[in-house]
């Protein structure tokens, strides 16, 4: 309970927790289901058994800057010096 | 540097097959947590697709200061919140004004029993834990998703959803009493 509190376990309020939790069997069964809903939720697991790695790379593809190949400028010649 | 340092430095020069090792690595921790957030497959896998597209285009932003997977943690988590927010009308509900918090005196404490910690989930129990989640609100649902399923600490978690260490210890008090007080009707019968 302490740990899920952040509190360290040595903590005089954890000391006092634990002295009330012994004669409470109200708060008892309050942090045990509280408990046992964690455990409920962590315990519902859904793997992913494809890859979502080529269909993310191909859509990235697509942010590539276009590169329209354009015909080079024809130069104009200079001269020959003679 | 270690491996993830390696492969995040190769994606962020345009290295697209690093950036493929890095989504083979973390695809299933993106699409676990996308799932329990949004308690369905399809906008699970759209949640972890655009969690990495937003991760690349990104990626230059990275800096290290954080783990990786907490980075990405931020970014799904974004983008539930985006495609909760487009495709549903619901006002946003506040569990400040719960019913479960008013002062009503003397404290009704139902007792579970002998439920087993390790209780098979059987269809109709997780029937029962998807209908409870989906009832709290999002905002909730993520600060307890987070710290008590995925098991990220309270700082870790405020810092993900920019919210102070208190504001983020309510949240999750309230959420894990809203679950724990949805799921009494099946453990008391």
């Amino acid at each position: 309970m302490c740990e899920k509190a952040d509190r360290d376990l040595s903590s005089p309020t954890c000391k006092k927790l634990r002295e009330h939790l012994a004669k409470c069997p109200d708060c008892v069964a309050y942090y045990d289901s509280l408990k046992k809903t964690i455990i409920l939720y962590k315990n519902y697991k859904v793997e992913y058994k494809g890859s979502c790695c080529e269909e993310v790379l191909a859509r990235l593809e697509l942010d590539k800057p276009l590169q329209i190949s354009l015909p080079k400028k024809s130069r104009p010649k200079s001269p020959k010096r003679s | 540097m270690d491996q993830d340092a390696k492969l995040i430095s190769s994606a962020k020069s345009g290295d697209k097959v690093a950036f493929g090792k890095l989504i083979r690595k973390y695809e299933k921790t993106v699409y676990s947590f996308a799932f329990k957030i949004c308690r369905d497959k399809e906008k699970a896998e759209e949640a972890m697709q655009e969690t990495f597209i937003n991760a690349y285009r990104g990626l230059k932003s990275f800096t290290g200061s954080s783990k990786f997977s907490t980075w990405l943690y931020r970014i799904v988590t974004n983008n539930c919140l985006m495609m909760h927010r487009k495709k549903s009308h619901e006002p946003v509900v506040s569990l400040e004004d719960s019913e479960l918090f008013r002062e009503t005196g003397e404290l009704q404490v139902p007792h579970w029993g002998e439920t087993p910690q390790d209780a098979v989930l059987n269809n109709e129990l997780k029937e029962i834990l998807d209908r409870a989640i989906q009832k709290l609100p999002l905002e909730y649902r993520i600060v307890f998703v987070m710290r008590d399923v995925e098991g990220l600490s309270t700082e870790e978690v405020g810092k993900t959803l920019k919210l102070s260490v208190p504001a983020i210890k309510s949240r999750l008090h309230r959420a894990r009493l809203f679950l724990r007080n949805e799921l009494n009707p099946y453990f008391t019968r």
